[in-house]
């Protein structure tokens, strides 16, 4: 054998070292999660966390049970629910929103565009924790949105409490739209100045030129912008807080806070099963727009 | 169908501003119902610019452009029925082709579908595209690509057709095929078309008439042959023919004209037609130029050269000729037959014969006087 054989083999070792190091280091907090969630919290000792509960084979690892993760799906259907019907429509719309204001300030020419372009990009660095307080006062006093949502409560599906997932939903939308409106520009910008113009000759409206031309060439920055607003929406907690406050309202990340933990002490394999049911959504996500999301980041 | 008039036609950009930049001045010309124009010019001369204005891609300053008895200046591009064909074709990527031709008949027309299916595949047909309707351009090779950019914008059966360098993206063989198709193909049609290429021998080969752009300024309108025998200046002669026409700046003097290498006498009626100018370029295309083998006894319109290089291109040599007492690189051309044969470092000698030559004023660039036209065949002068 060659010495550069030898040397390619040694390289390739060395890779293969390195990245089964990494995939330990990230994989083992995830692991060690879904061991503590499977052990019955009866016998669940803290000792050896890494370890699947293998009682009474292996003393001192506690005993399997699934009932941890029954108990935090009961204890998160509603926070689920409620998250569901918040991150749905705030993802779609800020996702699509952000698309029509990234086309109109990138693909149609008027004037003073760049002026309202500089507002969206300022926008994207206004902090939640400034804005906390004003929101309050402004879903609760200025908009009498729980009022004007009372007459919807009759319909079937709707609750009363749902105008503080509204208020939610709009929220999210507008403080999601900078960040689409950014990433979609970037992506407008490199389409073809050429084949827009030969839409407007061939006869198509502004607004044809974006439902017909635009829309469909954005999808795989649809799959971008909507990982990125789902996982944010998602796991927001500062404004569910600030606007659910409390009650029928809350969505996951609010459930997520104090299921497991009583006077008794804390519940680790319940707190842990609930922590993956609630990051499950978010993987399930990235797995089914994985591929649209690699053509979107590269392309 | 129907004939394009531009009316001083002027546009700037940042009008008004502290980078104002004039990009066509005065533009005036009337493109004939069935036309075949080419706008030629080196990059940056505002042809592009033109032809967009007449696409309504750009506003238009000052001036007047009308189709047929119709102002189009403020009508929006899809108003003005007219088709254009880019040069990076334009296609749209996500629609198949029989969806890219169709686009434009469904946007801008109501013609029912079964309508607008028979005229698609028989567009498709004529362009010899029938079987690649169903794929997606990013499937077809440059060459099919462009077919269907002229058929997307044959399809729509406009007044006037604009092209904004369509060839430039092929490869140099199947540019030369599109050429002589697209002639054949708009003589077919018989619709007024406006051509824009930066490449003369597309002018000259393509356009039923060429209008030379330099700087925003029209130069000259004419035909191909008028174009390159009767050039209106230095300019349309040196930007038109290839190789291009050589230039020696001379001092005249009565009849004489004196140049760093040689003094040139001029036949008497062509001294008496140049009025007071005194400073003027003399021009001469290099296939009129002799070539002969050295002699000794040297003519008043004779120069005794050395050949610097030779370059065969087939049918023909340009050769590189330097005036004998001349320094390396001052060089001009003379175009010879390809079976002649001459090699770098002969002594020879170049005869510039007074019936083709060209006089330019220094100071306007206006031709004084060109080539006579004698023993060209089809050109009147103008």
């Amino acid at each position: 054998m060659s010495t550069a054989d030898t040397d390619a083999r040694l390289k390739r070792l060395a890779l293969y070292a390195v990245l089964i190091a990494m995939a330990g280091f990230y994989l083992l907090p995830i692991l060690t999660g879904l061991f503590t969630s499977i052990t019955s919290p009866e016998s669940y000792t803290g000792q050896s966390p890494f370890l699947p509960p293998m009682e009474p084979l292996l003393p001192e690892t506690g005993s399997f049970s699934l009932q941890p993760w029954g108990n935090a799906f009961d204890g998160l259907a509603r926070g689920l629910t409620n998250s569901f019907i918040l991150v749905i429509p705030a993802t779609i719309l800020s996702g699509l929103f952000g698309s029509m204001a990234a086309y109109g300030l990138t693909n149609v020419d008027w004037r003073g565009q760049v002026g309202i372009y500089a507002l969206f990009v300022a926008g994207i660095f206004i902090p939640y924790q400034a804005v906390l307080v004003p929101l309050t006062q402004f879903w609760y006093n200025v908009v009498p949105l729980q009022s004007l949502f009372a007459p919807l409560a009759g319909l079937p599906l709707v609750q009363a409490y749902h105008w503080k997932l509204v208020a939610l939903i709009v929220t999210h939308t507008a403080y999601g739209i900078p960040i689409c409106t950014l990433l979609f520009r970037a992506h407008y910008k490199k389409l073809s100045d050429e084949m827009i113009e030969a839409a407007r000759l061939d006869g198509a409206s502004v607004s044809t030129i974006y439902r017909r031309i635009v829309l469909p060439l954005s999808i795989p920055m649809f799959a971008v912008v909507f990982i990125y607003q789902f996982t944010q929406i998602w796991n927001d907690l500062l404004f569910a807080l600030t606007i659910v406050q409390f009650g029928d309202a809350s969505v996951v990340t609010q459930e997520l806070v104090g299921i497991g933990v009583s006077q008794a002490g804390t519940n680790f394999p319940l707190r842990m099963a609930a922590a993956l049911l609630a990051a499950l959504p978010t993987l399930v996500v990235y797995v089914l727009f994985g591929d649209k999301f690699a053509e979107g980041v590269t392309a | 169908m129907a004939e394009l008039t531009l009316d001083s036609v002027t546009k700037v950009f940042n009008d008004g501003g502290s980078d104002e930049v004039v990009a066509v001045d005065d533009l005036s010309m009337g493109i004939e119902d069935g036309e075949f124009l080419v706008l030629v010019g080196p990059s940056g001369c505002g042809k592009s610019t033109t032809l967009r204005m007449i696409a309504g891609l750009e506003t238009v300053t000052d001036g007047e452009i009308r189709l047929g008895e119709r102002t189009i200046n403020d009508s929006s591009p899809a108003d003005r029925d007219i088709a254009m064909v880019f040069q990076s074709y334009a296609l749209y990527p996500h629609m198949t082709v029989r969806e890219n031709m169709r686009f434009g008949l469904e946007e801008s027309t109501d013609m029912p579908d079964d309508e607008i299916r028979s005229k698609v595949e028989g567009t498709a047909a004529m362009m010899g595209i029938e079987d690649l309707l169903d794929r997606k351009p990013s499937e077809l090779s440059g060459g099919q690509q462009q077919r269907v950019a002229l058929g997307r914008a044959i399809v729509r059966d406009p007044s006037a057709f604009l092209m904004d360098e369509p060839l430039s993206n092929l490869d140099a063989k199947l540019r030369a095929t599109m050429r002589t198709e697209l002639q054949r193909l708009q003589a077919d049609l018989g619709v007024t078309t406006v051509y824009v290429t930066h490449d003369q021998t597309e002018a000259m080969t393509m356009g039923d008439r060429i209008a030379v752009l330099d700087d925003g300024v029209l130069q000259q309108v004419g035909t191909p042959l008028e174009c390159y025998h009767t050039p209106n200046n230095r300019f349309v002669a040196g930007f038109i023919g290839e190789p291009s026409m050589n230039f020696f700046p001379t001092a005249r003097s009565g009849d004489t004209l004196s140049a760093e290498q040689f003094t040139y006498p001029l036949p008497e009626a062509v001294a008496s037609s140049l009025g007071d100018a005194t400073e003027v370029t003399l021009g001469v295309r290099p296939e009129d130029v002799e070539v002969r083998p050295a002699v000794d006894d040297l003519g008043d319109h004779d120069f005794a050269c050395v050949v610097d290089v030779v370059e065969p291109v087939g049918e023909s040599n340009n050769v590189y000729l330097r005036f004998a007492d001349a320094p390396e690189g001052e060089t001009f051309i003379a175009t010879i037959s390809g079976m002649r044969n001459v090699a770098a470092g002969d002594r020879v000698g170049a005869t510039i014969p007074p019936s083709a030559i060209h006089l330019f004023d220094d100071r306007t660039g206006a031709a004084l006087r060109n080539r006579s036209l004698a023993d060209v065949d089809g050109v009147t002068s103008t």
